[in-house]
Formats: structure tokens, C-alpha cells, sequence
């Protein structure tokens, strides 16, 4: 396999890489973008679990260009820096970053809150779900902070066993919860994005930080774990059917006429878990395992 | 009420579980695996046997069980009885157990307590139960009334990614937690001053720079080791946890996984670790590795457990494998490598060849001419003879069977073998054979009847000696019975060579890479035809003479397989069973039998990953076998039923003189190195004392599942099972109903599993690991029985075809028959038949320049088998392809040739699904249909019912002659979903048309109703073939019929269908009122299911259904 191989099984990797994008999630955005038009009105962004930042270059440009706008990347590790983006490095269950954000604002509200963050996955599927939904509670519980009223929010979710646990908890706080999936996000993978229109929480809530917002249990009545009734939100397919298929494997020409030329990753990932492990073993300095027990 | 008993019916049930093994502990001499919701009961202590006692099923409910603990007994025995907490996800169930006299028995077990959080530990205090959960809090619970005592959280409210529990009593009662920022919490709720208030932590551990997956903590030394996705094990020192204020050093950063480390267990004297590079490793608490346990497959290690009196491992995998390691000592039962100080002013000369003859007994030979003989026992040198005749160059053979059959062979540069008696060197015998070099010996033995010395000389001229002894044994005699010559290549020499079974036959293996077959005895042979196919065989070759069964110029092999074994050659041939097995330095071994006096292929098998040069391969006493290697410069002795490195001697690799013997007592394996003979002896042959409690299924995510059909097998082949017969259900000692089932996988296998409908067992019989790519979808046709229809003796034959990434396609036959020596009391034997590839396709194309290359990297998505019903056609495997194309593809001659037939790009998106079926109607010719579905969520029916007939119009002409025909347009469009089609089944309806279902990743369900319309003949224009036309009559949509991507969908009568998604439901659906409506639904336990399949049983039975994804699920229900 050559360093083409991913190129021609992914068109959105190559094209992200083309058109200088960070991930391939990009297109996501600029997808479900398309369909809501979530960018309309909008001046004050936050992108939530923001690295590597291919989120944050869709906001700026669409947002930050405008002059007024102003976009908040917020993410536990680090980024390399973009223009028109502030990048806090934060946890977003601390009530300090939330005040953090609206300090940026001046004050003022975000108009939306998006978060594509995901766990690394672990193979144990639920365990992944469970991690992916306390990943999109705890991106919810910061929007209550700093999300006007009629704001809206988009987060990933993995569409699993309990994923209809998430939506009735999303719909709490929304008047209008979609599931969305855009056409480069994969036929094969179970992610798919929760658009939230219409901030309005309950009558009495009071945003806290200091409690997680913990997912709903099943529910005999409107809620059934295996009965029918079911809070299955509606299922909109984003981008049109023009757009390519990202399960579609592609030659290199593509059909526009422009001639394939290799593009390298933008941006590499900064500072993995595992660095120290790859150095080690680049440099052979791994513990080293038993062969033959004993030279006589 | 009717409509009350609509809901309850049917009911599916789950009767049989693969997942991921993701919890395992010892109690006692027990072993408590979780896999699912199930806990499977274990005996360690029968006899030195391990065996499984029982399953509990469904402790809890649809959550995973990920640990056990076990309630401390104050007398401390848990010999007969325990009390266990389940945990798993958010449940947690008590479970009292008793397990005397090796019975189990479930005595009581407490309601499911469903907790609001992830539960990441557990433990017992005084008969409460305190859990550590998800966003770093800890519950204190009473199991058996199921109520909340005590809720603590910490004032820092973060996702945890482990915890441990540490104390025996809430008062001293500690957690440490690993939170996502990478560090340790150590904090105390006992400390809460009033109920539910935050308690601070008292201490924040950091080092890790990855999250913290699992820890251990070991109080008799004050020892913690934590386990962490930056790939690395730490081990602290932190006194007693207990004690608030203390502190923390970590005295141990462990490299040596080279992927995440999942689990991490302290014992008394080491550290276990297991991770996602399925290793498990074990360390000293200094940090130091000290044995590595490989053999799990697929995504990593689970869950790890230890008996610390027996000093066992136990590890569970993703690939639901159970196994059991040792600890100390036995693991590599090797004496290690020793010399054997061949250098001394008395033995002048360098070693230039080593052999070993039965395996106590080593010869040498050294550039002097001179023949040692080193005895294992005796443990020294002696001189056996010296020929100046076979200094500098000479080759030297050990005979085989169990002591070599105290001969050897040598060889040298000028033509002349020398066989030699070890015990009478002094009777030795020379003949020479040719003008010039010897370039290899090998030896071939018959029983104790026959002894065969094989040659080469020049010009790919092989000399056969017929070796025998005088009664006396003093003397042996020499006779050279025939020549062989092998096929022209620029090393025209044998390697090989072993007789075939009865005997009459060689198969021999030479440096090209070919396998050859020679009769043994070719001077018997009067037969014109045969000696016509030996001159065949040999053609225009050199040596002189054209004339068909010279025997001067040697007689040519009835049968050849040319280069099978690639450039590189075939290193050994070994008969058994009645197969041939062939081992080649392309890294594969492969399985041939010979029919008809031909040698064929029926399955080639690649070694592990990384060993490129297979030596051999040997058959042990249980049944299984080993391949010998070379990985790298090591030599390696692997299995492939456990995956497993049996031995691996630092040797320096394969380029160099080196022999290997193995009896059932002991195993030796000798080469030279630095001028001396190292010896590497292992006592018990080639196994390793470790046990596979459960094989394991597929490594990754099953990705399609296809019944292939089912066996009877009468009582006397006994029941098929491993569990105590006073636990199975009665009625289940008849007759055995056993469903053969394919599975295939992203790990590049199919699998053949057998799924007896009595024991809630699956037992693997064969995996098939041709592909290079992970395998997508397999199709299956041609059920019959082995004997034919008329056949009563129990046995299924079938073809499958598999396909996957990289364009690749493979077709092979199984045949499953009876065989009462194998724990599932069946066989399975496979034939590989055709392959393709499509680039491969490509590059034999004359004219490829003008081509445009198919894009390898093409998936296949789906296969369709469409069967014609005249006789000897077909049939045409449909493929749907991820670059956008159903392509259609010709098998012909049984299966053996594979070709690419037709293809459309019709739906210019991935295509999904492929589907075909057939519409019969009086006085019509019966139609062939195919429906193929894309991620634009369209479905395209196809007519292809005259598509191999002469001037079909069904097809249009390729653009350029190299290429396939083109499908033309569809009979029939549909935008049936918004988004990709993922399930796509039909049904004929009673009244002549088909139900056609389809289900979506939008979790949509679309059902329809669809005529096929035959034209009036009176319509039809002159002699055009009529076509029919298709019509969708009823349409029926269902949008949120599950909240994913709908991956398995069955329509099992006109009146009901079957669903199944990745949100984990199966959920029967009423149809023919309109509207499909919800019956009821059932949550499953396999995440991100990618395929189902259904079938009827029997009638007593009702249905089974088989549910694949990341593991695999058999439900039933009655009809």
C-alpha cells in the first residue's frame, strides 16, 4: 500500500488535504452547514473539543470573516494556532473555562456551540458510547452556560444502544432536536451529529457546572428500553447528492479534469499519548523480552 | 385479546453468545469468565483438565459484564459456596452460587440494580457493596434490598476513565481515581462531613500523559501499577493508601507494549499486563519482562486473571478466546541453547553440515572429509570415518523415522553418494551417481518397508536409491532403482521429497518452487498413457533423449504444480491424513491431495506475520500441527491453531546448516554457528503446556453471517458438548441437529462454524485465510450432500464465494462429514477453487496500456449468487462494488474458473447491497432478478435472466474488446431511503409477486410491493425476447423504526419481517395490513451488528438467527 492507498479510499481525506483543511471533518460542518444554515446570524461561535481544528477554520471563515464575528476553540490538549480563532486550552467541565468564553464574548452569549469531539476509541463499544455521551453532556452542560436562549448547538453522537437516552435529554433543552448526517460522514460509521435549534431550558434551571448533567435512564412510558415507544428523533441526510460519496472509493483523476497530485497531512497530530513509547522503540530501547531461557 | 397475544409473539431468545471476554477472576479452583451479560463457570482443578461447568445467563440484563468481586468469607471458604457482585456499564446484580463436589448450582440472585453512572469498580464492605462511578463519586449499596446508603461525590466531578477501590470498611475506605487528565485522585468519602457533600481530594498523582485504563494495588507491599494509553505500565510506591497525606514515588516506567495497555494485575512477586497489541506481559516489580504470553487474536486482551497458588494466568480476549498461561518456569519448556565444544586439536577441520538422526543421536562433517557423531546422552564427539573424497563441498542427511534409522547420507562435488550405517560407519557404502556436483539429498520413507535416497545430480537428473539392510545387520545394500528429471529452471535441483500414501507415488519438491509427483516404482509401469504424460511432462528436455520412459534420461513427473511455492523454492513436503502438505520460503504452506493421479491444490495457508521462510511442518499427537520457520534470525516453532510461538531459538536464520527432530518425548533443533554445533532441546516435543480454555472466534468485527445448512447426527456420535450431561435439558440426548454456519471478518478469515441447536455451543471447524483484505460478504450455493441426494449418511457440501477490500474474490467448496474424534464431532474440509483480483485482471491483459488500471483499493460491499436453471451454466456471482459498479461474474467448471462477466455504473455511488431472487410463473420462462442498492439510498432491479443466452439484449457490447460487457439500463428505479441502504431482502407473495424490504442508516424501513409483468404476446415486435416489466403495486414507509442504520432485515412470511440494528434491537415487524407495524423487540449484546441471518429450523424449533458484528449472537424463537 502506498501513501495513495488512503487518497483513493477517501476522497474527503484527500480533498480536505487539498483544500488545506486540518480532518476530513470539515466538510461535515460546511454539509450541515448547507442544510440548517447554521452560520446565519451567527457572530459568536465556540467549538468545543476543538483539536485538530478543522472546525475552527470552518467557523472563521465563515464567521470570523465577517468582521464582528469572534470564535472560541476550546480543548483539553493543544493546537497549532489559526487565525481568527482564540484558542483557550481547558477542560470544559470547569466553570472557569465557561467564564472564560464569555469573557471573550464581552459579555454576551454564544450564538452557537458546536462540538465534535469523540473519546479514542477503545474497541469496547460500550464503553465508547458511554464516553462519547458524557463527552456531548458535558459540551451540553457548558452551553447552558454561555448559549443565548434560541441559540443552537451541534455535537456528535454515536448512534448506539442508547443513543435514544441521549435525545430525550437534548430535547430538555431544545426545542427542536434533528439528527443529522452528512454525506461525508461514512455509511459504515455510527457517528451522526445532533442539531439542537431553539435553546430554551426548563423553567427553573439553573446552569451548574459543578454537577455533570448525567444521561436518562429508560423510561417505562415514553422512553421504552424495548417496548415501541421510543424517543428516535428525525433523520436528515445533509449535502446533496451531487456531493461525493465518502464511502465511494474514487481513481485519482478525478472526474473534474484536475490532475492528482499528492498533498501531504496538514497538520500533523501534536504531542500523541504515545510519543515516548515511539521514540523508545524507534531507538530500541523497549523492555526487552526473554528469548532462549538460558546460554549454557 | 387477540391483539395482547400479537405482542408477546413471536419472542426471540437468546440461546448462544461470542463477545469479547471482559471480565475474568479466580475464586477457589474456579474460573468466572463475563462475556456479555453471561457469566461462564469454569473448573480448574479436574484432574489437571480444565472444563467448563455451566453458563449463568443473563445476569444483567442488556448491560456487558465487566468484573467480578467475590464476598470475602470470614472462614474463608469458598470451596462450596460464594457470593459474587456482577458489575457491568451501570448494573449490578448479586449472584449466590454454590459449586461443591463439581456441581453448580444457583442459589438466589438479587434483583438488577441499575445505578445512575458508570460503574468502574466495586467492593464489598461488611455486605454492602461500595462502587466507584463514572464522574468520580462513590455509592455505597446494599445489594440485596437495593438501596441506596451512601452517595459521595468528589468536589472535582470529572469523567473517570478507571477507579480502584481500596479498604474493607467505609471508614477506611479510599479511591483512586483516574481522571481524564491523566492524573490519579486518592480521596476519601468516608471524610464527607454531612451525606452527599463534596469531599476535596487528598492527593493528585500525574505521570501518565495518556488516560488511565486500568490499576492494581497491592497492599501487603504498598505497591500501585497503573496501566495507561500511552502505551506504558507505572508502577508506584504508595504505602498504605489509607492513610491520607502519604506519599507517592514512582519507582517503575514500563515500555514494552507497542499499543495501549488495557489491564494491569500486582501479584506477590509480579506484574501482569495486557494490552491492545494483544500481548500479555509479564514483569518483575523492578520493571524487568520476564515472559510474554502471544496468541490472542484481533483487537487485544480484555481482561486478565491470575491463581496465584497454581501460578496461572488467565486471559480473555476481544476474540472471545479463553486462555490459561503459566506463570514460572514451564514457559518455554526449551533447556535453552547450548554448545556442544566441537573445537579441539584432536577433531582438525571446520563443521561445514549438521544433521540430526531421531533426536538424541547429531552428526557432523567437516571440510577434512570427516564424519562425528555426538550422542545427546553420552554427551561426546566421536569420529565415525574420514573421506578425502568429500572435503570442501559434501552434503550431509540424516534418515528420517524415529532414531533416523541409524542412517545417513553424504554427498559431495564429484558426483558420489555415500550411505553410512552410524553404528558399523566401517560398512559405509559409495556409488557414484553423476559427472559432476550432488546438489541435494533428501530421503523418503515407506513404514519400515521401503527407504528411498533421492539425488540430485546435474541437469536436473534426481537419482532414486532403493536403501536396504542385510538381515544380519551389518551390511546395507545400495541400489539405484530409476531417474527422475525435474522441469528445466536455472536451479534444476529437488529439495523434498516423501512417498505418498499407499506408496506408490513421490511427491517431491524441487528449487523452482514446484511440486512434482513420480511413481515410485516406474519400471512396473507398462501403461502407454502414462508413460505418454511422463514425456509430456519432461517434453524437449535436455539430457540427450526425447523418447518418452527413457530410463537414462530420467522419468518425468506425472503430475506437476509449477512454481506453486513461488522463486524462492519448497523447503518440505509432508504426507497426512491424506493430504500433502507443502511448505515453500514464500511464507505459505499449503494443503494438495491427489485425484485421478494429479496433484491439486485445496488450500494455501500463510504462517505468521513476518515469517517469510516456512521449513516445515510437522503433525503432533493431538491432532494439530506445527510450522517450522524462519522470522528474521530467529527459528521459530509456531502453531497455527493457537497462533501461538511455541519456541523461538535465536539461531541467526536460515542461511546456514541446520537440523530438526522431534519425537513425542522431545524436540531438538541444531545448527552452526561460530565454528561449533548449538543444540536447542526441549523435553514433550513441540507443545507448550498452555491451555486453551475457549478458542477464539475472529480476531475483528464479523462483517456478514450465512447459514450454510444443518446436520442430523444420529445418537451414536454422542453428544456434542463440553458441559456435564446432568446439566443438559432433557430431550436433548437425541438426535443432534447441528447448523453449519459461514462467517467472514475485517481479520481476513471465513470461518465454518458449527452451531449445535442442543448445547448453546459454537465450535469453529475451519477458517479459510486466503485474503490479503478484510472479507465483506460471502455467498453460498450448491448445498447437497456428500454422497449425493440419495446418500443417507449424515454430511453438507457447499460452495461459497468471499469477497472484500482489494477487489478480491476467492471460491471454494467445504464439505462438512462426521468425524467422532473431534470435540464438535464434525469435520470440515475445505477446497480452494478460483480467485480474482481485479487489478490482477488487469495487468493480463495484452492491451493494458490503453486500459485504465481498476483501482485496486476497490471494496466489495455484497455478493449475489444468481443460479440458472439449465444445467451447467453459471452461475453468476453479483458484486457490489465500492467504486460505484455491480459487476457480474462467471463461474464455470465447478467453481474452478472465476471471470469478470459484466458490470454497470449505473448508481455512480458506493453500492451497498446486492440481492438477487427469482420469479416463477406458470408457462413463463423463470426470471432471473437482481436488486442492487447505494448510499444515495436507490435501489436498481435488474432482468438478467438472459444475459448468457447468445445475442442476449441484455447486455451491451464492451467499449473496447479487453473489457467486460456492460449491464444496460435497470427494468426498475426506486429512491427507496434518503441515505444508504444497509439491509435489503424479498419474498414471492401468494398471489405472484414479491414483498421487497429495505432498511436504511437512517434507521428507515421501506417495504413494497413488486409485480413482474410479462407484455401480451400480440405486443411484442417481431422477434425482440419479451421483457417484463416491473411495478411497484403497494408502498409502505416506516422512518424511525430504529435509531440506526438498519443492518439485517428478513421478511419471514408474507405477514412478518424481522429487523436488525446497531442500536441492539431485533424487532419483529407485522406486514400485509398496510402499513408494517411493531410487534415487539428484543435487545441483543453484539455492538455494531453488520449482518443477520435467519432461517427455519425445524417445526418444533421455529426459527434461529444468527447476528454478526463485533461478536457474534444466535437467537431463537418458536413459530
Amino acid at each position: 500500500m502506498g501513501r495513495t492507498s488512503k487518497d483513493k479510499r477517501d476522497v474527503y481525506y484527500r480533498l480536505a488535504k487539498e483544500n488545506g483543511w486540518r480532518a476530513r471533518s470539515a466538510f461535515k460542518l460546511l454539509q450541515l452547514d448547507e442544510e440548517f444554515q447554521l452560520f446565519q446570524g451567527v457572530t459568536r461561535a465556540v467549538d468545543l473539543c476543538a483539536a485538530p481544528g478543522s472546525w475552527s477554520q470552518v467557523l472563521s471563515q465563515k464567521i470570523g470573516g465577517q468582521g464582528s464575528g469572534h470564535v472560541v476553540a476550546v480543548d483539553l490538549q493543544a493546537m497549532a494556532p489559526l487565525p481568527g480563532v482564540l484558542q483557550i486550552q481547558g477542560d470544559i467541565t470547569q466553570l472557569s473555562t465557561a467564564k472564560e468564553i464569555i469573557q471573550h464574548f464581552e459579555g454576551s452569549p454564544a450564538d452557537l456551540v458546536v462540538c465534535d469531539g469523540a473519546p479514542d476509541v477503545t474497541g469496547l463499544h460500550d464503553v465508547d458510547e458511554y464516553m462519547q455521551a458524557q463527552l456531548l453532556l458535558a459540551a451540553l452542560n457548558i452551553a447552558t452556560h454561555v448559549l443565548k436562549p434560541g441559540g443552537c448547538f451541534v455535537a456528535k453522537i454515536f448512534r448506539g444502544r442508547d443513543v435514544t437516552l441521549l435525545y430525550s435529554q437534548l430535547r430538555v433543552f431544545f426545542s427542536s432536536v434533528l439528527c443529522a448526517k452528512p454525506r461525508s460522514s461514512r455509511n459504515s460509521s455510527i457517528e451522526a451529529f445532533a442539531v439542537c435549534q431553539g435553546y430554551d431550558p426548563p423553567e427553573g434551571f439553573m446552569p451548574d457546572l459543578t454537577k455533570p448533567l448525567l444521561d436518562h435512564s429508560y423510561d417505562p412510558d415514553f422512553n421504552q428500553l424495548d417496548g415501541p415507544t421510543r424517543v428516535i428523533v428525525p433523520f436528515v441526510t445533509c449535502g446533496d447528492l451531487s456531493s461525493y460519496d465518502s464511502d465511494r472509493s474514487y481513481p485519482l483523476d478525478l472526474e473534474d479534469g484536475s490532475e492528482y497530485k499528492y498533498t501531504p497531512p496538514t497538520q500533523p497530530p501534536i504531542s500523541p499519548p504515545y510519543q515516548e513509547a515511539c521514540t523508545l522503540k524507534k531507538k530500541g530501547q523497549l523492555a526487552k523480552e526473554p528469548r532462549s531461557l538460558r546460554w549454557l | 385479546m387477540d391483539a395482547l397475544e400479537d405482542y408477546v409473539w413471536p419472542r426471540a431468545t437468546s440461546e448462544l453468545m461470542l463477545l469479547p471476554v471482559t471480565g475474568l477472576e479466580c475464586v477457589g479452583d474456579r474460573l468466572l469468565a463475563g462475556e456479555g451479560p453471561d457469566v461462564l463457570v469454569y473448573s480448574l482443578d479436574f484432574g489437571g483438565h480444565l472444563r467448563m461447568m455451566k453458563r449463568v445467563q443473563n445476569l444483567l440484563g442488556h448491560y456487558l459484564i465487566h468484573g467480578f468481586r467475590v464476598r470475602p468469607e470470614p472462614n474463608g471458604d469458598l470451596d462450596t459456596e460464594a457470593m459474587v457482585a456482577v458489575f457491568g456499564s451501570k448494573g449490578l446484580r448479586i449472584v449466590k452460587v454454590s459449586w461443591g463436589q463439581g456441581h453448580f448450582r444457583e442459589l438466589w440472585r438479587s434483583g438488577l440494580w441499575n445505578m445512575s453512572d458508570w460503574i468502574w469498580d466495586a467492593r464489598w464492605l461488611e455486605g454492602n457493596v461500595a462502587l466507584a462511578l463514572g464522574h468520580n463519586s462513590v455509592v455505597l449499596y446494599d445489594p440485596v434490598v437495593g438501596c441506596l446508603l451512601q452517595d459521595v461525590p468528589c468536589t472535582d466531578r470529572c469523567t473517570l476513565s478507571s477507579a480502584c477501590l481500596i479498604g474493607d470498611t467505609w471508614k477506611e475506605l479510599t479511591i483512586v481515581a483516574g481522571a481524564v487528565s491523566n492524573q490519579l485522585l486518592v480521596w476519601y468519602p468516608a471524610a464527607a462531613l454531612a451525606d452527599s457533600k463534596p469531599v476535596a481530594p487528598d492527593r493528585r498523582v500525574s505521570g501518565h500523559v495518556g488516560v488511565i485504563f486500568s490499576m492494581s494495588y497491592l497492599e501487603s507491599k504498598g505497591l500501585l501499577a497503573t496501566a495507561s494509553e500511552d502505551r506504558s505500565v507505572r508502577i508506584w510506591k504508595v504505602g498504605d493508601l489509607r492513610v491520607p497525606g502519604g506519599r507517592v514515588q514512582n519507582i517503575g516506567h514500563c515500555f514494552g507494549h507497542s499499543s495501549r495497555v488495557w489491564q494491569v494485575k500486582l501479584l506477590e512477586n509480579y506484574l501482569i499486563s495486557a494490552g491492545e497489541d494483544c500481548v500479555c506481559l509479564v514483569w518483575s516489580h523492578e520493571g524487568e519482562i520476564l515472559q510474554a504470553f502471544r496468541g490472542h487474536q484481533g483487537r487485544g486482551i480484555r481482561a486478565i486473571a491470575a491463581h496465584e497458588r497454581q501460578a496461572w494466568v488467565i486471559t480473555g480476549g476481544d476474540d472471545s478466546g479463553i486462555r490459561l498461561w503459566h506463570l514460572v518456569g514451564r514457559g518455554y519448556p526449551g533447556s535453552g541453547v547450548s554448545a556442544l565444544c566441537f573445537k579441539s586439536r584432536s577433531r582438525p577441520g571446520t563443521l561445514k553440515a549438521v544433521t540430526l538422526a531421531g533426536s538424541w543421536r547429531l552428526l557432523a562433517v567437516t571440510d577434512t572429509g570427516a564424519l562425528y557423531l555426538y550422542d545427546l546422552e553420552v554427551k561426546c564427539w566421536e569420529q565415525l570415518l574420514e573421506d578425502k573424497h568429500f572435503q570442501s563441498y559434501c552434503l550431509l542427511e540424516a534418515a528420517p523415522g524415529p532414531e533416523g534409522f541409524g542412517l545417513c547420507a553424504m554427498a559431495n562435488g564429484e558426483g558420489c553418494v555415500k550411505v553410512v550405517p552410524i553404528n558399523t560407519p566401517s560398512a559405509a557404502v559409495d556409488q557414484t551417481l553423476f559427472p559432476g556436483k550432488v546438489h541435494s539429498l533428501s530421503w523418503a520413507l515407506r513404514g519400515y518397508e521401503e527407504l528411498l535416497l533421492l539425488a540430485s545430480g546435474p541437469g536436473g537428473v534426481v537419482a532414486c536409491l532403493e536403501i536396504s539392510a542385510a538381515p544380519s545387520g551389518k551390511a546395507i545394500f545400495v541400489k539405484e532403482r530409476c531417474r527422475y528429471l525435474l522441469p528445466p529452471s536455472k536451479q534444476r535441483w529437488h529439495t523434498c521429497s516423501a512417498f505418498l500414501p499407499p506408496g506408490d507415488f513421490l511427491v517431491c519438491g524441487d528449487r523452482r518452487g514446484s511440486v512434482l509427483l513420480f511413481p515410485s516404482r516406474p519400471g512396473l509401469l507398462k501403461d502407454p498413457g502414462v508413460e505418454g504424460k511422463a514425456g509430456a511432462g519432461t517434453g524437449a528436455l535436455g539430457a540427450g533423449s526425447g523418447n518418452g520412459g527413457n530410463a537414462l534420461a530420467g522419468w518425468g513427473p506425472v503430475s506437476t504444480l509449477p512454481s506453486l511455492h513461488g522463486k524462492q523454492g519448497v523447503t518440505s513436503v509432508t504426507c497426512h491424513g491424506g493430504y500433502v502438505y507443502t511448505t515453500g520460503r514464500d511464507g505459505t504452506y499449503y494443503q494438495l491431495f491427489v485425484r485421478g493421479g494429479q496433484l491439486q491444490p485445496v488450500l494455501r495457508q500463510k504462517s505468521c506475520r513476518g515469517m517469510n521462510w516456512v521449513a516445515g511442518l510437522r503433525m503432533v499427537p493431538d491432532g494439530g500441527m506445527v510450522i517450522l520457520g524462519f522470522h528474521a534470525n530467529e527459528f521459530v516453532v509456531w502453531s497455527p491453531r493457537s497462533h501461538e510461538k511455541l519456541h523461538i531459538i535465536n539461531c541467526g536464520g536460515g542461511h546456514r546448516s541446520w537440523a530438526f527432530s522431534d519425537t513425542e518425548a522431545a524436540m531438538a533443533f541444531a545448527y552452526l554457528k561460530d565454528g561449533d554445533v548449538m543444540l536447542y532441546r526441549a523435553l514433550g516435543g513441540c507443545t507448550r503446556p498452555h491451555v486453551i480454555l475457549r478458542e477464539g472466534l475472529h480476531g475483528r468485527e464479523i462483517t456478514c453471517v450465512r447459514r450454510v445448512g444443518t446436520i442430523t447426527l444420529g445418537p451414536e456420535f454422542g453428544v456434542p458438548s463440553f458441559m456435564e450431561p446432568d446439566y443438559l435439558e432433557p430431550g436433548s440426548e437425541g438426535p443432534g441437529l447441528i447448523d453449519i454456519v459461514i462467517t467472514c471478518s475485517e481479520d481476513t478469515t471465513v470461518c465454518v462454524l458449527a452451531l449445535p441447536t442442543t448445547t448453546g455451543s459454537a465450535h469453529a471447524l475451519t477458517a479459510v485465510c486466503n485474503h490479503i483484505s478484510s472479507v465483506r460478504a460471502v455467498a453460498v450455493w450448491g448445498i447437497g450432500s456428500p454422497g449425493g441426494p440419495q446418500d443417507p449418511r449424515p454430511g453438507l457440501t457447499a460452495r461459497v464465494v468471499s469477497a472484500g477490500g482489494r477487489a478480491e474474490m476467492h471460491c471454494f467448496s467445504i464439505m462438512v462429514t462426521p468425524d467422532p474424534s473431534t470435540p464438535s464431532r464434525l469435520a470440515c474440509h475445505v477446497m480452494h477453487l478460483a480467485s480474482h483480483r481485479l487489478d490482477e485482471y488487469w495487468h493480463r491483459q495484452r492491451n493494458r496500456h490503453r486500459m485504465i488500471k481498476v483501482d485496486p483499493e476497490t471494496r466489495y460491499m455484497s455478493l449475489a449468487v444468481c443460479e440458472f436453471d439449465r444445467p451447467g451454466l453459471g452461475p453468476l456471482v453479483a458484486a457490489a462494488c465500492s467504486d460505484g459498479a455491480v459487476r457480474l461474474f462467471l463461474l464455470q467448471d465447478s467453481g474452478q474458473l472465476l471471470q469478470l462477466f459484466a458490470e454497470t455504473f449505473h448508481h455512480k455511488r458506493c453500492v451497498l447491497k446486492v440481492h438477487s431472487f427469482t420469479h416463477e410463473a406458470p408457462n413463463q420462462r423463470r426470471r432471473l432478478l437482481l436488486c442492487s442498492a447505494a448510499t444515495d439510498g436507490n435501489l436498481a432491479f435488474w432482468d438478467i435472466t438472459t444475459v448468457l443466452d447468445r445475442g442476449s439484449t441484455a447486455l451491451e457490447p464492451p467499449v473496447d474488446p479487453g473489457l467486460p460487457y456492460r449491464l444496460g439500463t435497470p427494468s426498475l428505479t426506486l429512491q427507496a431511503h434518503s441515505c444508504g441502504v444497509n439491509s435489503l431482502h424479498t419474498l414471492p407473495t401468494r398471489e405472484g409477486h414479491h414483498l421487497v424490504a429495505s432498511g436504511s442508516e437512517d434507521g428507515s424501513l421501506h417495504v413494497f410491493v413488486l409485480a413482474v409483468e410479462m407484455p401480451e404476446l400480440e405486443e411484442a415486435v417481431g422477434e425482440a425476447e419479451l421483457v417484463p416489466q416491473l411495478r411497484v403495486l403497494e408502498e409502505y414507509s416506516v422512518p424511525c423504526a430504529h435509531a440506526a442504520h438498519v443492518t439485517g432485515l428478513k421478511i419471514l412470511s408474507p405477514s412478518l419481517m424481522v429487523s436488525a440494528s446497531i442500536d441492539q434491537r431485533l424487532t419483529f415487524w407485522r406486514l400485509g395490513h398496510g402499513e408494517p407495524t411493531f410487534m415487539n423487540s428484543t435487545v441483543y449484546h453484539v455492538p455494531d451488528a453488520a449482518d443477520m441471518d435467519c432461517w427455519p429450523v425445524s417445526p418444533e424449533f421455529g426459527h434461529r438467527c444468527a447476528l454478526g458484528g463485533q461478536g457474534l449472537e444466535v437467537y431463537n424463537w418458536y413459530d
